[in-house]
């Protein structure tokens, strides 16, 4: 589904990123993780075409990311709060998405219903702007965003962060489902090794912007994180 | 104490966004601090010649006394759009161990520091300097000197409360509602009764401790106030606003451009800054007076064209040249959306044209200025939205400073998306109609220019797909540097 190719980013000639050879396949849970600056939140930049990348390049079902809008209509992301519609409620932003995804209102209500229980009831129906919500609220209304209109390819910067324990569970399953059922590719970034062990069927390691592991998740995987962490 | 304050609002005010952009622009808020200071110590200067001399009976000071309150209303009015309570930066310091009154008394300290203040201040001071060199009684000058800025500094107080407390606003705006019209249907002219207040604050110099009293009494609420809600929930908190929900499903009817459109709605009517925005290019429509009413320009018919471009273009000038700025908070998400560049400026050029109708509409009451000038608000209009929406998208490709929607601007902070290659792009926007309208005038007549000023708008509607093509081709090639700049913290 994606392909990683020679992709290097620097800034001032100091290199953040250097990746030269990643395949994602179509329906994969990829985990990455890493320290800060270790280069996650750039590759997903350069995955949604948000920085333009030094050399080399990325295509995502064979659409060259940097050179065509084409790769937008099967992808979706939730990166931080920047996603968000400040002055929107959450239904409106999220009927919003699904107007931009060729959805109508009843097509997202009915994905919203799923989310129930995950919302917490704290979301819909509040009569609060999303810029009003708690960090962890914005998370979720973001996180629910992103899977509106059926995308191929689901991309989520840290979204355990700042989520309860609670939502947290839900989340993972809702990601596991999402690959395992429908196929759908989902990249998620996080510096909590036990959630992307659950998670992620595989799992890269950067570090100062280089691929310094390729795991295909098993049981020992965790130790093996936990032990390339500790020193 | 009082020296950390003092180091860390000079840290804030060097290290501010608006005090690290470039040089242009820093010599630009200098020299407009310098006209602003210059204009009002030269009016407050000349103030007593002139009403000397417009008015030879009566004494100036009392000319001054009798109409003061309009200038107060007018001070409360700017400052209340204008000036903000920086109670906002107190969050850091909360949990310091300094007294809290310590900081109160040091907040509302600053504010005396205010722009606005000084306006008053340069204004009164030479005039009663002027007032002092006429001979008139230095006890008496001096205080009421005195009287005029506690006078002053009551507003700037009082205005933090009406910032605070819509019950204060709305008390206070229907008693100046009440009073502007009681005078203009010559029921009952409040500006006397008034006046003799201010006189006697005069005559009788003791009275200047009223003011002096009323504004440590709204010194005392404001600190009550401040001091009561020093929590994180309290008075700095951010006001939660209920939601104003409105059925825009209407809109639906402009087909792939409805969701942008209902979404900009909803942005302008929610956020704090495009309101001012919006209610800015409201006022523009009364541009025309200035011009219209005035002979001179009778024969000048291309400042009629200037000004016809202003009456239909306030929204297009001024929302437009920050067009995507606007969207600047979550433009990422918009650009990684399932959202085709040109959609997203259709979108905004049909939001421009939509509110150049409405403006047009709206100034049909023009007509009384007879046809010739309706003529030219019509043909301004038709230029509006054939060339300058384009002329403005294209400024707006250039642009790249990030808005905060629901801040209100501040006065000389307010370089929120202000740039010189801003000042530039709109150089066209004015002098170009003049032109088009003036070459023809002088070779043939007054009706050619007319035309010739429409049919150009005509021609630029003609050529939209050609204008949006290109313009989407300079936000394409912009689109990192535009990510980068709006991403980052302000």
């Amino acid at each position: 589904m994606i392909t990683v190719s020679n992709l290097s980013k620097s800034y001032n000639g100091v290199q953040v990123l250097n990746l030269e050879n990643l395949d994602i396949p179509k329906g994969q849970s990829f985990g990455l993780v890493g320290n800060n600056g270790a280069g996650k939140t750039t590759f997903f930049s350069l995955l949604l075409d948000l920085i333009q990348p030094t050399t080399g390049y990325i295509k995502n079902k064979n659409v060259l990311v940097h050179e065509s809008e084409d790769w937008k209509p099967f992808t979706s992301s939730f990166i931080d709060e920047s996603f968000l519609i400040g002055y929107l409620t959450a239904e409106e932003y999220f009927y919003f998405i699904g107007e931009l995804r060729g959805e109508n209102k009843s097509d997202v209500d009915s994905l919203l219903a799923q989310f129930e229980d995950f919302f917490h009831d704290e979301i819909l129906g509040k009569k609060k702007y999303l810029r009003d919500l708690s960090k962890g609220n914005q998370k979720k209304a973001g996180i629910v965003a992103a899977l509106i209109g059926n995308p191929e390819v689901i991309i989520l910067d840290e979204p355990f962060a700042n989520l309860d324990p609670t939502t947290q569970i839900r989340l993972k399953q809702i990601i596991k489902h999402l690959a395992e059922k429908q196929g759908v590719t989902v990249l998620v970034s996080s510096h909590d090794l036990m959630h992307v062990t659950d998670v992620c069927e595989r799992i890269v390691v950067l570090e100062k912007g280089e691929m310094v592991k390729d795991l295909a998740t098993s049981e020992a995987t965790l130790k093996e994180l936990e032990a390339h962490f500790s020193n | 104490m009082i020296k950390h304050f003092l180091n860390l609002e000079w840290k804030q005010f060097k290290r501010a966004s608006y005090f690290q952009k470039g040089l242009a622009i820093k010599i630009l808020l200098f020299l407009a601090v310098l006209y602003f200071g210059g204009i009002a110590i030269f009016i407050g200067g000349i103030m007593f010649f002139g009403l000397e001399k417009a008015f030879p009976d009566v004494d100036p000071i009392v000319m001054v006394n009798n109409y003061l309150i309009y200038w107060i209303l007018f001070e409360l009015m700017i400052r209340y759009f204008m000036q903000q309570l920086p109670v906002m930066n107190i969050k850091p310091l909360m949990i310091i161990p300094v007294k809290r009154n310590t900081i109160i008394h040091y907040l509302l300290g600053k504010t005396i520091l205010s722009f606005f203040n000084f306006i008053s201040l340069f204004l009164f001071l030479p005039f009663s300097i002027v007032l002092l060199f006429q001979g008139y009684p230095v006890i008496k000058v001096v205080l009421w000197f005195i009287a005029i800025m506690c006078i002053n500094l009551s507003i700037n107080f009082l205005n933090f409360l009406i910032n605070k407390s819509n019950t204060v606003f709305y008390g206070i705006a229907s008693v100046v509602i009440v009073v502007i019209s009681l005078r203009y249907f010559n029921i009952f002219d409040v500006t006397e009764p008034i006046g003799k207040l201010f006189n006697g604050l005069y005559n009788q110099p003791f009275f200047a401790l009223i003011p002096l009293l009323l504004m440590l009494g709204l010194y005392k609420v404001n600190f009550d106030f401040i001091r009561k809600g020093f929590y994180l929930d309290g008075a700095i908190s951010k006001k939660v606003k209920e939601v104003e929900a409105t059925d825009l499903s209407w809109m639906d009817r402009f087909g792939s451009m409805a969701p942008f459109l209902k979404n900009d709605v909803k942005m302008i009517w929610r956020n704090a800054r495009p309101k001012q925005v919006l209610m800015m290019s409201f006022l523009f429509l009364f541009y025309g007076l200035i011009f219209y009413t005035q002979d001179i320009y009778r024969d000048m018919p291309a400042f009629l064209a200037f000004a016809s471009i202003f009456v239909t273009g306030g929204f297009l000038l001024s929302f437009g040249q920050l067009v995507p700025s606007w969207d600047s908070e979550y433009y990422k998400m918009l650009m990684s959306q399932n959202i085709p560049y040109r959609q997203y400026l259709e979108s905004k050029w049909y939001l421009m044209v939509v509110a150049v109708a409405v403006s047009f509409v709206l100034s049909t009451p023009y007509i009384y200025f007879g046809w010739e000038i309706f003529g030219m608000i019509a043909a301004g209009a038709l230029f509006n939205i054939g060339l300058n929406t384009f002329i403005t998208l294209f400024g707006g490709a250039l642009n790249r400073v990030p808005i905060e929607l629901n801040t209100k601007a501040k006065a000389f902070s307010n370089t929120n998306g202000f740039n010189p290659t801003q000042l530039l792009i709109a150089l066209p926007k004015m002098v170009l109609p003049m032109l088009l309208f003036y070459i023809p005038y002088k070779l043939i007549n007054f009706n050619a220019g007319l035309i010739a000023l429409a049919l150009s708008g005509v021609i630029g509607l003609v050529f939209k797909n050609f204008f949006l093509n290109k313009i989407e081709g300079i936000y394409q090639k912009g689109k990192y540097k535009t990510i980068a700049a709006f991403s980052e913290k302000k």
